[in-house]
């Protein structure tokens, strides 16, 4: 292998797997982005694709007539955002998250799940 | 580029792939991530860099002549919403007889503001003006001209995220496009002994989000993957619409089917090029792309507006 093409592997390589941060996304959620579940969550758990800042990352959850059904302030741990549930009668509940990644990009977002009967 | 280099750039993408994590960067209206595209450009100012642009096509002229371009544009945020990119490419034509032409196109700038960015219903809108620098390229090979063109053109972008939650999977949809107007500084060119036009320089794509899909829509638990990717379909098209004496206004350009894989700190895209006419070209060409997101990859530095840096951190806004 050439010198050029040694250094143009090593850049490449590098830039890909050792920079320190981006943009953090959702990776998966507990209830399952979309989905029904037949008993209703205690909490709800996002995962994220990089460390969060806990003083700027939050999370709401409603039911449908966009009333609170959180119990508030969410646990932000490394990638792991939690926040308690009051009890979920069925029906349909939006999460809406907006999380600041360690590097200060900010990200947002929303999902449902369902409760079945 | 040596073969050697394209070998390295595609085995470096690929070890890269398999380390990097599961993150998506760079153009974001709200909860919509809207890539770079290939043949037309995202409705954002960003730091970025395309390092290469690689396509191959077949020219309309008979018998057609196989062509080899190479581009590389790299795009710097001067303020939040102001950045300039610059752009350079290098053609090799080789005709039927053998004969092969190289050189490189005109120098170009593109000076670009963010009129709008519209978080809650993913629409994004962007001015532009190009210039391509007359007399910066290989004049004497026919790929760069001693005239310059400036082209004022209007970006936007368009995510379907806001429509009402019964729309399902149709959600994860989203378009952009460009119209520009391309305007030669010479309106004769003596040196072909013909009209330069003025012409209509537009685009769009229409491209549906696997990652908009999981994280916003339904996760099916589908392979990583296939999580990453972006099927889209992209049109460039150009009609000259004055100017133009002694020629057809025939409208050439091509429709790309392709799709873009999004990581952490890189996209990559491969398209297929097919032409909408004969004027257009011979046959079906392709054009793949390595895409890098600065900001992401340097963000305490070059990631960074020159003024008015924005990783001052934002407030929380519910």
């Amino acid at each position: 292998m050439r010198i050029p093409t040694l250094v143009a592997t090593a850049l490449f390589t590098f830039i890909a797997i050792s920079a320190a941060n981006a943009h953090a996304f959702l990776d998966h959620a507990e209830p399952r982005v979309g989905s029904t579940t037949s008993t209703a969550p205690k909490e709800v758990v996002l995962f994220f694709s990089q460390n969060l800042e806990a003083a700027f990352s939050t999370v709401q959850v409603s039911d449908a007539s966009g009333a609170r059904v959180d119990q508030g302030k969410p646990k932000v741990s490394a990638t792991t955002m939690r926040v308690g549930l009051k009890p979920l009668p069925p029906g349909t509940y939006r999460v809406r998250w907006q999380v600041l990644s360690t590097d200060t990009h900010t990200t947002e977002g929303n999902f449902t799940f369902q409760v079945g009967p | 580029m040596s073969r050697h280099l394209l070998h390295t750039l595609a085995l470096a993408g690929f070890t890269a792939v398999a380390f990097t994590s599961d993150a998506f960067a760079h153009c974001f209206v709200g909860a919509r991530f809207l890539p770079a595209t290939l043949a037309t450009d995202d409705p954002c100012v960003a730091d970025e860099m395309s390092l290469p642009t690689v396509a191959w096509s077949k020219t309309a002229d008979v018998p057609p002549a196989s062509q080899l371009d190479l581009s590389f544009d790299f795009s710097k945020r001067i303020t939040e919403n102001f950045g300039v990119t610059i752009s350079q490419g290098w053609t090799s034509l080789r005709q039927a007889d053998g004969t092969l032409t190289q050189g490189f196109g005109n120098f170009e700038t593109t000076f670009q503001y963010q009129i709008l960015k519209d978080r809650e219903h993913e629409l994004a809108i962007l001015s532009g003006l190009i210039v391509d620098w007359g007399h910066t390229g290989s004049t004497g090979s026919g790929f760069a001209t001693d005239f310059s063109l400036v082209t004022p053109t209007l970006y936007f972008g368009k995510g379907f995220g806001d429509l009402p939650s019964s729309f399902g999977g149709f959600r994860a949809f989203a378009v952009t496009g460009q119209v520009g107007y391309q305007i030669p500084t010479s309106s004769f060119d003596f040196t072909q002994n013909a009209f330069i036009p003025q012409q209509l320089v537009y685009g769009a794509s229409l491209q549906y989000s696997m990652p908009y899909l999981k994280s916003e829509i339904i996760d099916l638990g589908l392979p990583d993957f296939i999580n990453h990717l972006i099927p889209i379909i992209e049109v460039s098209l150009t009609t000259p619409v004055s100017n133009n004496f002694g020629n057809p206004y025939t409208t050439t350009g091509t429709v790309n089917p392709g799709v873009i894989w999004v990581g952490s700190y890189f996209q990559v895209g491969l398209e297929a090029m097919v032409p909408i006419n004969r004027q257009s070209g011979t046959g079906v060409g392709v054009i793949g792309q390595l895409h890098l997101y600065l900001d992401d990859m340097f963000p305490s530095t070059i990631g960074q507006p020159l003024f008015g840096g924005t990783s001052s951190t934002r407030k929380l806004t519910f």
